[in-house]
């Protein structure tokens, strides 16, 4: 076990404080005129804001929602292709229900998601895990079915375990599967990354293990912890990263123990790496990221509908900045604006009608934002000048 | 898509469980958990219908209560 998670651990893993109590303790500490803690997980910024931390804590601690939500950095060209092949050719695709609504950048009369393609005939089913899409190609078997499967390691995990199980001929894989630790490797590298200390995410730390994060402290000297879905873990975690940026030494702690250990669920790492490899990938409004996606591995490229289908494969699409003209989202999803900032939040971007995808996912930072309630439009050309009190 | 909800085994049969929640029952798959000691009674953390962690009941039922709480703050 690493040394940081035994440094504190009678204090930021005692997980038998209340919210309260971590609050008075956070209050409690020397805190710095402003610093910026960065989470990145979906699940992490729904309890932050649905408990109201941002209110609760002090003015001078930003928590700042990062690349937590898979479906906004799922390539507009895989939801294009996933689209176009659901409309021309003779199979049943099925989705995650998140994927329905993404738009892509498309003219106004075309077909612009899956939904859509839906209403038009497609033949596209949204479904809730991977099993199922098990169950319907045992019950179709003349016909083909593609499995749209985006999402982080969490759902990658699973998919893999699937394929390892065995399949059915008929089923097949367009996998936009990414690896999370990959996108802070890339903030933290740049010249800006815009957080002082991280909240790691704990169900990809659950399946992965803590040990993936161990970088943000050991290579970039920033404080980090593993955090769960309450608001105490969440707290414990805030205190904790506070705590080490204030005593000058980073690490990475774990305040979700009950779930995290060091390597993680091993079973689904060893079907991880017998089924996909790591390879560079795409992310929507970010560009290429360096080892951060999944790809079958040889072996099991029979299921690769990008195998089986080239023709809707196109690489004219794949460029950075791929979010709708005047959508922030892009920004959003590097914690370098708060989705209240960008100018078509609220006017014109709503759950009902969403323009950018953080406002269509519920793990996206936009929805999680005006579900709690945020009407407010904040568009004012500055983006993180100031302290975000309201949640 | 990376919330996990907690639920309890009722019965195992093979790689699959029933497994409950809250009243729901749907079938899980143990395929990732399949070096870990479970039977019927047990609790699992499950994510789109895959169990990723075997959790204490404790654990569980302090789970249950957050998602009630979030639910009813989304209401």
């Amino acid at each position: 076990m690493a040394p940081g998670f035994t440094r504190w651990q009678p204090e930021s893993t005692d997980m038998s404080r209340t919210a309260k109590q971590w609050l008075a303790e956070i209050r409690s500490l020397d805190l710095p005129d402003r610093v910026k803690i960065m989470n990145v997980c979906g699940g992490h910024e729904r309890s932050i804001t649905m408990a109201g931390l941002r209110g609760a804590l002090p003015s001078s601690i930003e928590l700042i929602p990062g690349p937590g939500c898979p479906v906004c950095i799922c390539p507009e060209e895989d939801v294009y292709e996933a689209i176009q092949l659901a409309l021309n050719e003779d199979i049943t695709l099925l989705a995650f229900g998140d994927m329905l609504r993404v738009p892509v950048n498309v003219a106004k009369k075309e077909i612009r998601s899956l939904e859509q393609a839906r209403a038009a005939g497609a033949d596209i089913r949204p479904i809730a895990s991977p099993m199922e899409a098990v169950t319907i190609a045992r019950e179709q078997p003349d016909k083909k079915i593609v499995f749209f499967a985006a999402g982080f390691e969490t759902t990658t995990a699973p998919v893999a375990s699937m394929v390892v199980e065995g399949v059915a001929d008929n089923l097949l894989l367009l996998l936009s599967g990414r690896l999370t630790w990959p996108a802070i490797a890339m903030l933290l590298d740049s010249a800006r990354p815009g957080f002082d200390t991280l909240i790691a995410p704990g169900h990809v730390a659950t399946v992965m293990g803590s040990r993936e994060w161990r970088f943000v402290a050991e290579k970039h000297g920033i404080p980090s912890a593993i955090a769960g879905f309450s608001p105490e873990s969440l707290l414990a975690a805030i205190y904790s990263t506070l705590r080490q940026l204030i005593e000058g030494q980073a690490f990475l702690d774990n305040c979700y123990p009950e779930l995290v250990r060091d390597e993680g669920n091993p079973t689904a790492r060893r079907h991880l790496q017998q089924a996909m490899e790591v390879v560079d990938a795409n992310w929507r409004g970010v560009g290429v990221i360096p080892a951060s996606g999944f790809s079958l591995r040889p072996g099991y490229q029979a299921l690769d509908a990008r195998r089986q289908f080239p023709a809707y494969a196109d690489d004219s699409r794949k460029r950075a900045g791929q979010m709708p003209p005047g959508c922030d989202c892009a920004r959003v999803v590097l914690g370098r604006c708060y989705p209240d900032e960008c100018r078509l939040y609220g006017s014109g971007c709503t759950p009902r009608h969403p323009i950018g995808p953080c406002m269509v996912s519920d793990e996206g930072a936009c929805r999680i934002w005006w579900a709690g309630g945020v009407r407010e439009n904040k568009h004012n050309g500055q983006t993180q000048d100031r302290v975000v009190t309201h949640a | 898509m990376c919330l996990g909800i907690p639920m309890q085994i009722q019965e195992i049969n093979g790689y699959m469980a029933r497994c409950e929640a809250k009243g729901v029952e749907r079938d899980v798959s143990l395929f990732m958990l399949q070096d870990e000691m479970l039977e019927a009674g047990d609790h699992v953390v499950v994510h789109v219908g895959y169990a990723i962690q075997k959790v204490t009941p404790q654990e569980a039922r302090t789970a249950w209560e957050l998602y009630d709480q979030m639910l009813t703050g989304s209401e």
